[in-house]
C-alpha cells in the first residue's frame, strides 16, 4: 500500500517552484504554506530536540569522558573504543547478542510462516487462533517475563514439574549459566511469533488465488503448491521479516533485565544490557555512548544489507 | 468432502488448538497462580488449579506495593501520549501529505530517518537532556546543578509523546483522500485549518483509531525510559513498579502474578475489543 501511495505523491511534492499566477492564487499559496509550517512546527521541534540532537550527541560523547555531576566533557579520542574492545564482558555481550538473534529469529520465523499458511485458509475459530498467537506481542515484556521467571522456577515451577512427570530432573534454568540463555531464547521465540505471523498473513493475502487454482488443475498436491508457489512468492516478505526481526532481536533488553539481570556469571549479558549498566549504574557516559555506536553500527549494516537485497526501503515492502 | 480430507481437517484444527493453547498458557498460569494460597504455590508437585481460590491476593498485593498508583500513572501517561501524538502527528502528517511547500520532501525524508533510529542510539543523551532542562529541579540556566526533569511528570510524558511512525502513517492515510474535497471546501471560503479539522480528518477515522491504539500500547508497555527517569514510588508506572517489586519481594509469587495480571489485562481487553484496528496498524506499518 505504501509504495503506490508514495508514487502518487511525487508530483505534488516535486512541484516546489510555483509558476506566477493571479493575486488570489499567490495569496492562497502563501496562506497554505503558513498553515503547513504552523502544523509542522511542534512536531519538528520535538523530533529535533528528542531524536536529532540526542543521536548526534551519542556520536560526539563517544569520544569524550563525560562527568555527570559537573556536566562537563573532555575529549579522549578513541580511548573509549580501545577500552571497550579489551573488556571481556562487552565482547561476551556482543557474542551473546549474536547467539540470541541466531536462535530466536529463524525458529520464530519458521513457526510464524507455518501458522500463517494454516491460518490463511477458511477455518473455524480462525480469529481466536490469530489473537492467541498475536497476544504475546502486544502485552508488556516485563510483566510477561515475570510469568516466565515463575515457570522457570527450579523447584515448583511449571517446566520442571512437567519434566518430573516424564521422569526427568529439570535444570536450575535461570541460575545455571548453561541453561539461562536457552531459557531467555524460549521467551524470545514465544513473543516473536505474533508479529512475524501477521506480516506473513498480509503477504499471503496478496498472492492471487488463480495460481493455486491453475496448480490444482495441473494436479499439484498441496505440499507441492506450498514449495513451488507459496514459499517463492513469500520471499520479499520473508526478507522483510528477517531484517525487522534481526534488528529487534539485537535490541533485546527487558526480558534479560527481568529474567536474569545479565547473569549468571554474565552468561546472558547482551549489548543493550551492558550499555544500560555502563551508563546508568557506573555512570560512564562516554563509554556507554561508544558502546551504543557499536550497536548502531551492527543495526546499520543489517539495514544496508536489506536495502541492497530488496532494492528499496524496508518500510515499503 | 471425503474422509481423508475430513481427517486432515480435524488434525489441523487439533494442532492449531494445541499450539494456540501453548501460546496463551503463560497468561493462564499467571491468573491461576495469582489466586493460589502460599501453601498451594509451595506445594510439590505443583497443582494446576488452585485448591482454594484466594481472591484476596489482589487486595493484599495492592497493600504490599502501591500497584493502584502505578496503574493510574500508566493510564495517565498512556492517555497523555495518545492525545499528544494524535494531535501533533495528525497536523504534521497532513501538512506533509496535502500542502505543497518548499522543503516538504526534505522534511519527510528527515521523518523517515528518525523513524529508523534505534533506541540505544539516543537514549543516553536523552537522559542527559531530561536531566539538564534549565530552571527545573534546581538547575541553573545552563541546566547544571540540579535534577531537571528527572522524577517529574514532564520527563514521563514529553519526550515520548511524539512518534515519527505516527507522522508517517498519517501522511500515508491523508494521501489517499481525493483533491476535489479540499478544493470544494476552499471555494466555499474555508481556511486551511478548517479544511484539515472539519473536512479531511473525519475521513481518516480508521487511521486515528489505529494510531491511537498503537501509541497507547507502546506507552503502556514502555519500561526503560520510565525506569531511567523515575525513582520516586508515587511516579512509577506499572511495568517499573512490577520490576522493583520483584527485586524486593521476589518470592511472593502470588502477588507478583497479581501485579502482572494488572499490567497485562488492560492490553488484552483492549486488543480483543479492537483487533481489527490493531491488525491493520501492524500490518500496514509492519514495524514498531
Amino acid at each position: 500500500m505504501a509504495s503506490t501511495v508514495a508514487s502518487e505523491a511525487q508530483p505534488s511534492t516535486a512541484a516546489a517552484p510555483v509558476p506566477p499566477r493571479g493575486r488570489r492564487h499567490r495569496r492562497l499559496g502563501w496562506e497554505q504554506r503558513r498553515a503547513a509550517w504552523l502544523m509542522l512546527a511542534p512536531a519538528l521541534v520535538h523530533l529535533i530536540w528528542w531524536i536529532g540532537i540526542p543521536v548526534v550527541a551519542t556520536f560526539v560523547l563517544a569520544f569524550t569522558n563525560y562527568d555527570v555531576l559537573a556536566g562537563t566533557a573532555s575529549f579522549v579520542g578513541f580511548d573509549n573504543f580501545v577500552e571497550m574492545f579489551s573488556d571481556d564482558v562487552w565482547n561476551g555481550a556482543i557474542w551473546h547478542t549474536i547467539v540470541y538473534t541466531f536462535f530466536t529469529v529463524p525458529v520464530a520465523m519458521a513457526i510464524a510462516v507455518i501458522v500463517a499458511v494454516l491460518l490463511n485458509q477458511k477455518l473455524r475459530a480462525r480469529a481466536w487462533y490469530r489473537a492467541a498467537f498475536f497476544l504475546p506481542h502486544i502485552t508488556a515484556t516485563v510483566a510477561i517475563a515475570m510469568v516466565w521467571m515463575w515457570m522457570f522456577e527450579p523447584r515448583v515451577g511449571l517446566f520442571n514439574a512437567i519434566l518430573e512427570w516424564f521422569g526427568f530432573t529439570g535444570p536450575a534454568w535461570l541460575s545455571d549459566p548453561n541453561t539461562a540463555m536457552p531459557a531467555v531464547i524460549v521467551v524470545g521465540v514465544w513473543q516473536g511469533i505474533g508479529l512475524k505471523m501477521l506480516i506473513y498473513l498480509a503477504a499471503l493475502q496478496s498472492i492471487p488465488t488463480e495460481l493455486y487454482e491453475a496448480a490444482s488443475i495441473d494436479g499439484a498436491s498441496k505440499r507441492r503448491q506450498f514449495w513451488s508457489i507459496t514459499l517463492p512468492l513469500l520471499r520479499p516478505a520473508t526478507f522483510f521479516v528477517f531484517v525487522v526481526s534481526m534488528i529487534g532481536a539485537f535490541q533485546v533488553f527487558e526480558q534479560v533485565y527481568v529474567l536474569t539481570a545479565g547473569g549468571p556469571a554474565n552468561a546472558t549479558t547482551v549489548m543493550t544490557y551492558e550499555i544500560y549498566q555502563t551508563a546508568f549504574s557506573e555512570f560512564r557516559i562516554g563509554l556507554a555512548c561508544a558502546q551504543s555506536v557499536v550497536l548502531f553500527a551492527f543495526l546499520l549494516v543489517l539495514t544496508l544489507i536489506s536495502r541492497r537485497m530488496t532494492g528499496k526501503d524496508d518500510h515499503e515492502t | 468432502m471425503d474422509a481423508t480430507q475430513r481427517i486432515s481437517r480435524i488434525a489441523l484444527q487439533l494442532a492449531l488448538a494445541i499450539a494456540s493453547l501453548m501460546m496463551i498458557a503463560p497468561f493462564v498460569w499467571m491468573l491461576l497462580t495469582s489466586l493460589k494460597s502460599p501453601a498451594d504455590i509451595g506445594s510439590y508437585p505443583p497443582s494446576i488449579i488452585p485448591k482454594d481460590w484466594i481472591w484476596a491476593n489482589y487486595a493484599d498485593a495492592m497493600a504490599a506495593a502501591p500497584f493502584l498508583t502505578y496503574f493510574k500513572n500508566s493510564l495517565l501517561i498512556s492517555i497523555g501520549h495518545t492525545v499528544i501524538n494524535l494531535a501533533l502527528a495528525m497536523m504534521a502528517g497532513y501538512a506533509l501529505a496535502r500542502i505543497r511547500f518548499r522543503g516538504s520532501t526534505v522534511i519527510f525524508m528527515g521523518v523517515l530517518a528518525t523513524m529508523m533510529i534505534p533506541t540505544y542510539a539516543k537514549i543516553v543523551p536523552q537522559y542527559l537532556i531530561a536531566k539538564s532542562v534549565p530552571f527545573f529541579g534546581g538547575n541553573d540556566w545552563l541546566g547544571r546543578g540540579g535534577t531537571g526533569w528527572l522524577d517529574t511528570w514532564w520527563a514521563l510524558i514529553i519526550p515520548g509523546a511524539l512518534t515519527p511512525l505516527a507522522i508517517f502513517l498519517f501522511r500515508q492515510f491523508y494521501l489517499t483522500l481525493p483533491r476535489e474535497l479540499e478544493e470544494a471546501a476552499r471555494i466555499d471560503g474555508m481556511g486551511e485549518f478548517g479544511i484539515f479539522t472539519r473536512v479531511m480528518t473525519p475521513l481518516v477515522k480508521p487511521a486515528v483509531a489505529t494510531v491511537a491504539l498503537i501509541t497507547f500500547e507502546n506507552s503502556w508497555n514502555n519500561f526503560l525510559w520510565p525506569l531511567l527517569v523515575t525513582t520516586r514510588d508515587d511516579l512509577r508506572v506499572i511495568q517499573v513498579g512490577l520490576a522493583v517489586f520483584q527485586q524486593t519481594e521476589g518470592t511472593q509469587w502470588a502477588f507478583l502474578m497479581a501485579g502482572s495480571a494488572l499490567a497485562t489485562l488492560p492490553m488484552i481487553v483492549l486488543f480483543l475489543a479492537t483487533q481489527r484496528y490493531f491488525v491493520q496498524g501492524f500490518a500496514t506499518a509492519g514495524l514498531k
